[in-house]
């Protein structure tokens, strides 16, 4: 049973602004920062002017082995390569297929979480418990694995394959297309959003939701009204991060999806690798950024937001 | 407390039925598929019983290769992730530094980006550098996905502890670093737990980038997984799917009551 | 703004729960006249939490019967039923203004938009915070809060009103005057209320009525002079006011052993100079401003007394007569009269 986590007024842990020197604190952050510039800063930077077309010094070694590489023709570099992608028939068919699938898990993983965590909150007992250990059970399971083990579920010689042929009735194979991607993604995505959410819910003192009975709501608008803005914070982590995660996924795609159209992340792996066209291969990961960074926007604005208006900030 | 709603018995059983076929049907499926001899459809049940195919797998040097590269790779990237993270999370969750919170963000950013595309663009660095199918680049790689655990978790159980019993032991005759060990360490440690976890698993179970960089020189279980399952039998690559989710079975229920117990998600909260 | 009610406001018969494996209430029975307001007071764990959660409808009695105005209410929940509490906690919505949160209960009974901003101000003018009406709860004291509660209970025009613990979260200065505006709401708006609380000052200075509460049955449910004068059972008699008492029975001024226990009130004690004629002498331990008054601690061969008084203070050291005015014998528990 999830427990309901402490309350604690986070101003008296931390250092009051200004009392202490912030530049030990900054010293300590420098390691990691350090390292995510580096190898995750500098190489999205090299990234972003190679793909603009600027093939020498770092690039140089890419821009000899792949192909169809664009060189700049403009100080500040071509959109050739932009064009080149946004022209591919294949990446749009890519990109309609990513936005779809993402989507459509990320709707049915809030639902399943909101649901299982609000029969929790209301209602909770030992049934409600076993649903939400079943759901943290894909936690267990590495990507690889999980991608695998659906697949040879759904597959063609699978296990629901096997079932309904034994009834008489043909189930469709559902490797190779966007529904068996739907539900690897759900299903890999399910812990972390019930965790959030659960967590979220359970943290609503009861006499917020008696007190909403006492004055006459009934359940439903007690959900509406009371336990779903409440939990809001929780909630929109939750969506953010499964879409984030959906976004750019690979392996579950890899696996469980069509060669064409695929998700973005097993075509920017092609592009890279197979078609040795690396150039575009980064113009469509920077795609797939902006699409998530602006789902980490709208995570930091809700956070800001939220601070905000309990007087944190 | 009473309730005016109570769903209907069918309802809550049928949900239960389609959560345990949805999350273990393909998790059973697989398992017993590294027991049988031959299973093919529509047969319901195998037709037979073996370990064949686990000495089959211990035996294979590729294979065992894989997997001892995992065990001595993984537990290598958490420790240097602790060194490295730590500090800083200690930084985020106590002090008010400039930046503090745009640091969290980047972190959070830095980790949005796919990963796939960030390995692209690595690589083009890799090169440069020369660690393409190096120890030390498959170590890097696999510690820039352990990051955002070992930072935002430890940071909310380091801020958590409350200031007043610090105070408490510093007035009762404690020096700055036994405080540190004996109160803020040891109440931060439950979040710090569940960092090492989350990290370890992330590190073990990294596959795209490791298969990026390492092949074909290093691989690890995950990537080594991603040939297995094209060039050898399924019930090999059941086997070899027990094996690497022993671990995370293993940890994650050690850590599963700090887990539940909502280090996770509290984690997960800007502050 | 009330409507014309008659028969009794609140009924309780033969009320009965267990909760964990415990017996917490055992045939409870209280009847509370229209328009009183009345305390169930009691240490914690005596049920009074309890019983009042089972009025509101937060719990299902195990046997028994809740009638409130007449209806009986026991198989309904705290949505269906005509009750409105004020939390210990306030229980405000943080994510609502204090006029939304006093909306609340009209939103959901559907009154029309105007209907319902008249009525939320004239609640919350009736608690003096109109002013506050576009506030967060987060924004506001715990004072206010309270008071916004206390809104969002009236506002919904009960045929009770339920108070848990409300004067505990306040600061002693406050606490008196939130009483007094409490009572006066009530006696003007005349709603049958019922209060939960621990502290007996509370309790005796605000209410009509007091139920005595001791492991979830009514000892005693009386006015508050009656309930200091004439405690009927020795729970009573120590719950409430300060008591001196001792095992044995009251011979002139004198106590000697025997059945039962006597009880004195401090005040009930005079102090004389010892050497009179017929005097059983005491030595004075200790002398204790209070005040108004003097707290003297006399040590005497039959026991310790605790004597409040304002004349004739004597020194420490000094040897005193006391006399005692009037004591309560109990047998069994029971007053013996």
């Amino acid at each position: 049973m999830i427990s309901v986590r402490r309350k604690v007024n986070r101003e008296s842990s931390r250092a009051p602004h200004g009392a202490r020197p912030s530049l030990s604190g900054f010293a300590l952050a420098l390691p990691p920062l350090l390292l995510v510039v580096v190898f995750v800063g500098i190489p999205i930077l090299i990234g972003l002017t190679f793909s603009l077309g600027f093939t020498q010094g770092p690039n140089r070694v890419i821009s000899l082995i792949g192909q169809q590489i664009h060189i700049k023709s403009h100080w500040w570099g071509t959109f050739a390569a932009y064009s080149d992608v946004l022209h591919d028939s294949r990446f749009l068919g890519d990109l309609a297929l990513t936005l779809v699938v993402t989507s459509i898990s990320t709707v049915f993983v809030i639902a399943m979480a909101l649901g299982i965590a609000m029969y929790q909150r209301l209602i909770g007992g030992k049934k409600a418990s076993v649903l939400v250990t079943l759901s943290i059970v894909p936690l267990f399971v590495p990507v690889v694995i999980s991608a695998w083990a659906i697949h040879t579920f759904y597959g063609g010689d699978g296990f629901m394959r096997t079932l309904f042929s034994h009834l008489g009735i043909n189930f469709p194979t559902l490797t190779s297309t966007p529904v068996a991607i739907v539900i690897g993604s759900v299903w890999t995505a399910l812990p972390f959003s019930i965790l959030m959410i659960s967590s979220g819910m359970q943290a609503i003192p009861n006499a917020l939701i008696e007190a909403a009975r006492d004055c006459g709501a009934p359940t439903p608008k007690i959900i509406s009204n009371i336990l779903i803005p409440l939990a809001r914070t929780p909630i929109i982590i939750a969506a953010s991060f499964t879409a984030i995660g959906i976004l750019g996924s690979y392996t579950i795609p890899l696996f469980l999806g069509p060669n064409q159209p695929t998700m973005l992340g097993v075509e920017i792996s092609n592009f890279f690798g197979a078609y040795n066209r690396p150039q575009q291969s980064l113009v469509m990961a920077f795609f797939v950024f902006l699409a998530a960074s602006g789902i980490a926007i709208l995570y930091v604005w809700q956070n800001i937001k939220s601070a905000r208006e309990s007087g944190r900030i | 407390m009473r309730h005016s709603l109570r769903l209907p018995r069918l309802l809550l059983n049928l949900a239960i039925a389609f959560m345990a076929l949805f999350i273990l049907g393909p998790l059973i499926w697989l398992a017993a598929h590294a027991f049988v001899s031959d299973w093919h459809y529509p047969n319901f049940y195998p037709s037979g019983f073996t370990f064949h195919w686990w000495s089959r797998v211990f035996l294979d040097s590729a294979l065992s290769t894989a997997m001892r590269n995992s065990l001595i790779i993984s537990p290598i990237v958490v420790l240097c992730s602790m060194v490295i993270c730590l500090p800083a999370a200690y930084a985020v969750g106590r002090i008010n530094f400039w930046g503090r919170r745009a640091f969290m963000i980047g972190i959070f950013s830095a980790n949005s980006f796919p990963k796939i595309g960030l390995f692209a663009a690595i690589a083009t660095l890799y090169y440069s550098l020369n660690l393409m199918g190096t120890f030390v680049g498959v170590v890097i790689i696999q510690l820039l996905g352990t990051i955002i655990y070992m930072t935002w978790i430890p940071a909310a159980a380091f801020a958590a502890v409350p200031r007043n019993l610090e105070e408490a032991a510093r007035d009762a005759g404690a020096n700055k670093f036994t405080v540190f060990r004996t109160i803020t360490l040891r109440m931060a440690m439950p979040g710090i737990l569940v960092a090492i976890v989350m990290s370890f698993l992330a590190a073990f179970d990294e596959a795209q980038g490791t298969y990026l960089v390492g092949a074909p020189s290093i691989f690890t279980m995950p990537t080594e997984m991603y040939s297995l399952v094209q060039n050898y039998p399924i019930q090999v690559a059941a086997v070899f799917s027990l094996l690497l989710t022993l671990p995370s079975v293993l940890l994650l229920s050690l850590a599963r009551k700090h887990i539940m117990g909502g280090q996770l998600a509290e984690g997960f909260q800007l502050k | 703004m009330m409507s014309e009610k008659s028969g009794f406001g609140l009924e309780l018969r033969g009320l009965r729960k267990t909760l964990g494996g415990r017996l917490i209430i055992d045939d409870l029975n209280l009847s509370v006249a229209d328009g009183e307001m009345i305390s169930l007071l009691g240490p914690s764990g005596c049920g009074k939490t309890t019983t009042l959660r089972m009025i509101a409808g937060f719990l299902a009695p195990d046997a028994g019967q809740i009638v409130l105005a007449g209806k009986d209410v026991t198989e309904l929940g705290p949505d269906k039923r005509p009750s409105a509490m004020v939390f210990q906690n306030y229980a405000l919505w943080p994510h609502m203004s204090a006029a939304k949160n006093v909306a609340y209960p009209l939103k959901i009974k559907g009154l029309t938009k105007v209907e319902i901003k008249e009525r939320v101000e004239a609640a919350l003018e009736l608690v003096n915070l109109l002013h506050h009406k576009d506030s967060r709860p987060g924004q506001i004291s715990g004072g206010e809060q309270q008071r916004v509660a206390l809104a969002r209970a009236l506002v919904q025009e009960p045929d009770v009103l339920l108070l848990d613990e409300p004067l505990s979260n306040l600061d002693a200065k406050l606490r008196e005057k939130v009483r007094e505006d409490i009572r006066e709401l009530q006696r003007r708006l005349k709603i049958t209320t019922v209060i939960v609380t621990h502290d007996q000052e509370e309790a005796l200075s605000i209410s009509d009525r007091v139920a005595v509460m001791n492991s979830g049955r009514i000892e005693q449910f009386s006015t508050p002079q009656e309930l200091y004068r004439r405690p009927a059972t020795e729970y009573v008699a120590t719950f409430i006011g300060s008591l001196n008492y001792f095992d044995g029975k009251l011979v002139g001024d004198r106590v000697v052993s025997g059945p039962g226990v006597v009880g004195i009130r401090p005040e009930d004690v005079i102090i004389m100079p010892a050497g009179s004629a017929g005097s059983y002498p005491g030595t004075v331990e200790l002398v204790i401003p209070r005040g108004h008054f003097f707290e003297v601690v006399v040590l005497r061969e039959d026991g310790r007394f605790r004597i409040f008084t304002n004349d004739n203070i004597p020194q420490i050291g000094e040897s005193v007569h006391l006399q005692i005015k009037k004591a309560l014998h109990y047998e069994n528990g029971h007053l013996v009269e």
